[in-house]
């Protein structure tokens, strides 16, 4: 099928969660939209089980993956290449890392996250945490000094927070999530009166419920302020019991499993049962709207700019063959308005290549994450680890006080699955108990079974600033097979955040001691993430939360959209996904991102009704 | 020829788990079939017979000779060891070079070890005897329900090291 000159009402670029969001709702509206993914597609996508091609064939590709990093599922793919957590290294001081991976980087500090390029995008991996944003979050500036004040307020965003609630299909109770029940107001939500998530919340672990009991009364100081610390049960994009009449979207397989979360404990990097939200979801939907056309394997790669009107008149696309090989077709497309919605670091790239809407020089800078600290340990007793979904619980009370005028706030998150993360228990750890510690049979058995339920581990994600240097740029040193630009990314963690996670070690450290929880971290020098603040060590990884790049704001000599999402350069172009985020503040940015999206699409039927 | 009651005996020393449990996973022919892939018949049949002479490891005088003539022993160590690896976590490790110059050619093959570590199915990454030791499930199959993770879990049965 060819889409030459072919003139759609919409022209959308990236499958991801935001491209499908925009579609759908463009596509029940009857607008005709394409959309242009870079990836392969999953053939039938979200309701084929074929074991070649489609849902099923990621799960094989997992089964029997050495290192089942979030991408393991998801084949790399040398047309659309996606950075790999196994790529990170510590920048050198006199040269840039160019030969690992996708990503070049100039450091000095390593980025340390990673997406997927492919139908479904990095929803197929993330773990489905949806917290909302605090107020205070949206007023940094004002309030604390530092980094960017949104354009819009807490109140202006809500009403679009619980239509994303409901699309994605959040198990949360509302009553939790206001955290008035927390002695800290900076933390606390107000919620629409009556209002509740789609699904009850997701039973919280036995981890949870421990940490709740044992921490109950606990506070911690910070600047002569007290601090509490309460463990919360976490919003999440999966099914748990449904409200009302409320019906999770196309749950596969027996209806009694699928349906909702089954406890395979594997939320990252894929649900088996997908019981976990992914965009394939959404796009399905879209599909089913009649209006809405996907085509793979088309990288977009210049957009085209009539210089009368400043509007976006052509998308040119490069529709490779197959994954096998370099060969493609050279595309272009026409839509009345263009939507780039193919992630925050494939967005910013596009963007540069095409030397468009960046009037501002801000395309690609302030690129944010957050920097995950973790913390690990025994627990004096059997606590049930490797079991449910990923995350429960964590412990929210930090994400906000007066503290922010000085360090980073966080996010603690109680991670169900052991040392997974830290040190790739169980597969990476065991071959040391049989070679270096010599155990075989029953005394190798009981090892396993005496330690491995008592492991137990936190996520500290630290709050990081926009800094303009941090950044996505391009080079034509760097491209990737197709003649497409590899990123080239500046990234440092400065000392507002190392300051955070300074504080959050002395947390981590009150906490282990309350608990009698034997430390087992350890922050090695030679760790990629390995940073210093005052003469202490810490290592921090990679969130998978890329956020800043073409953010939006007021004025358009220091921002890229304005507060519709649209460019300020060019009329019929806009841009949506984490990149339009000012501030990451301490919330997974996917919930804020998708009530964005659903506001931006809005935004676009309206401009539409202009043409 | 590969000896699978052999290779169950074996195994149920060298794992913990006995030959019941171990036939339940079904993958005992697959593992059977990935040590002669890679290991000389020779070698495998030493194993064998040493483990078969040594006999229930139940006496400490056994244990010593466990220890001293298979454990400790440069060409059956290794192998031993790889054999509870595979059991556990489903891999079979490239075994040590220098182990490799000694006992991995024969007279057919030049090079008798894989290029790099590999899970060996995707069956066998979900009958790793790991999950059941450590009291869960592997990640992403054998699924135990909805909302079982708020319960204490099931721990290993208690074993009698005595």
């Amino acid at each position: 099928m060819t889409h030459h000159h072919k003139e759609y009402d919409v022209v959308i670029v990236g499958a991801g969660i935001a491209g499908a969001i925009m579609a759908k709702q463009l596509g029940e509206q009857g607008k005709q939209v394409l959309i242009l993914e870079a990836g392969t597609g999953t053939d039938g996508r979200f309701f084929d089980q074929g074991k070649e091609k489609g849902y099923e064939s990621y799960m094989a590709r997992f089964f029997t993956a050495m290192a089942k990093i979030p991408n393991a599922p998801y084949p790399n793919n040398p047309n659309a290449p996606q950075p790999l957590v196994t790529d990170i290294q510590k920048p050198p001081l006199d040269k840039p890392v160019s030969d690992h991976g996708y990503f070049v980087q100039y450091g000095p500090d390593p980025f340390a996250s990673t997406y997927t390029r492919s139908e479904g995008g990095t929803t197929l991996h993330w773990l489905g945490t949806c917290l909302r944003m605090l107020p205070e979050d949206f007023e940094l500036k004002t309030r604390f000094g530092r980094g960017r004040d949104w354009p819009i307020s807490y109140q202006d965003l809500q009403p679009w927070y619980e239509i994303a609630e409901q699309h994605i299909g959040v198990s949360a109770n509302a009553d939790v999530q206001t955290y008035q029940q927390i002695d800290n107001p900076s933390v606390q939500l107000p919620f629409e009166a009556n209002y509740d998530y789609p699904m009850e919340q997701i039973p919280q672990s036995f981890l949870d419920q421990y940490l709740a009991k044992g921490l109950q009364g606990m506070q911690v100081e910070i600047d002569n302020q007290p601090y509490p610390i309460d463990v919360v049960a976490t919003p999440q994009g999966r099914n748990g019991m449904p409200r009302g009449d409320y019906r999770p979207v196309g749950a596969v397989g027996n209806p009694d499993l699928g349906q909702r979360c089954a406890g395979n404990s594997n939320c990252v990097p894929i649900c088996p049962i997908q019981a976990k939200y992914s965009a394939l979801k959404t796009l399905e939907q879209a599909k089913n709207t009649g209006n809405v056309t996907i085509e793979t394997q088309a990288v977009a790669y210049n957009l085209e700019v009539d210089h009368k009107t400043q509007h976006i008149s052509k998308v040119h696309y490069k529709r490779y063959h197959s994954t096998k090989s370099a060969a493609y077709d050279d595309k272009t497309v026409k839509g009345k308005v263009v939507v780039l919605a193919a992630h925050a670091v494939e967005n910013a790239k596009l963007l540069l290549a095409s030397n468009v809407a960046n009037s501002s020089d801000q395309v690609g800078r302030n690129l944010m994450d957050h920097p995950t600290m973790l913390t690990w340990g025994l627990m004096p007793c059997k606590i049930g680890a490797f079991r449910g979904p990923g995350s429960t619980s964590g412990i929210p009370s930090l994400r906000g006080g007066a503290f922010r005028a000085e360090q980073a706030a966080f996010r603690i998150e109680i991670g169900n699955w052991g040392w997974s993360w830290p040190e790739g228990a169980p597969i990476a750890t065991v071959p040391e108990l049989i070679d270096e510690q010599n155990l075989f049979g029953p005394a190798l058995r009981h090892k396993i079974a005496e330690e491995y339920p008592r492991m137990f581990r936190f996520g500290f994600l630290v709050e990081q600033l926009p800094d303009p240097d941090n950044r996505v740029t391009i080079d034509d040193q760097y491209r990737d097979q197709l003649g497409n630009y590899r990123p080239v990314i500046h990234y440092k963690v400065t000392d507002y955040t190392r300051a955070g996670m300074a504080q959050a070690k002395e947390v981590s450290d009150a906490i282990f001691q309350r608990l009698g929880v034997e430390p087992f971290t350890k922050y090695k020098t030679s760790d990629p993430g390995y940073v210093q603040y005052q003469g202490k060590g810490y290592v921090y990884n990679g969130a998978g939360h890329l956020v800043g790049t073409h953010l939006m704001g007021d004025d358009p000599k220091t921002s890229v959209v304005n507060r519709e999402q649209r460019s300020w350069d060019h009329p019929n172009l806009y841009l949506v996904g984490c990149g339009n985020m000012p501030t990451i503040a301490t919330s997974n940015p996917t919930l804020t991102m998708a009530a964005l999206t659903f506001w931006a699409a809005d935004n676009v039927l309206n401009a539409l009704d202009q043409y | 020829m590969y000896r699978l009651t052999d290779f169950y005996r074996l195994s149920a020393t060298l794992t913990g788990y006995d030959e019941v449990e171990l036939q339940g996973t079904g993958v005992g022919p697959t593992y059977c079939k990935t040590l002669s892939q890679w290991v000389r018949q020779d070698v495998i049949q030493e194993l064998y017979h040493r483990a078969e002479e040594i006999g229930s490891l139940e006496c400490e005088s056994n244990q010593a000779q466990f220890y001293e003539r298979i454990w400790n022993c440069a060409k059956l160590g290794p192998v031993a060891r790889n054999i509870i690896k595979m059991w556990y976590l489903s891999i079979w490790y490239q075994l040590p070079a220098d182990w490799n110059a000694l006992y991995g050619v024969d007279d057919f093959s030049a090079d008798k070890q894989p290029v790099e570590d590999y899970v060996i199915s995707s069956n066998a990454y979900i009958q790793g005897l790991v999950w059941n030791a450590l009291g869960s499930h592997p990640m992403g199959a054998k699924q135990p329900g909805y909302g079982t993770w708020a319960f204490p879990g099931q721990s290993a049965k208690p074993l009698n090291l005595d």
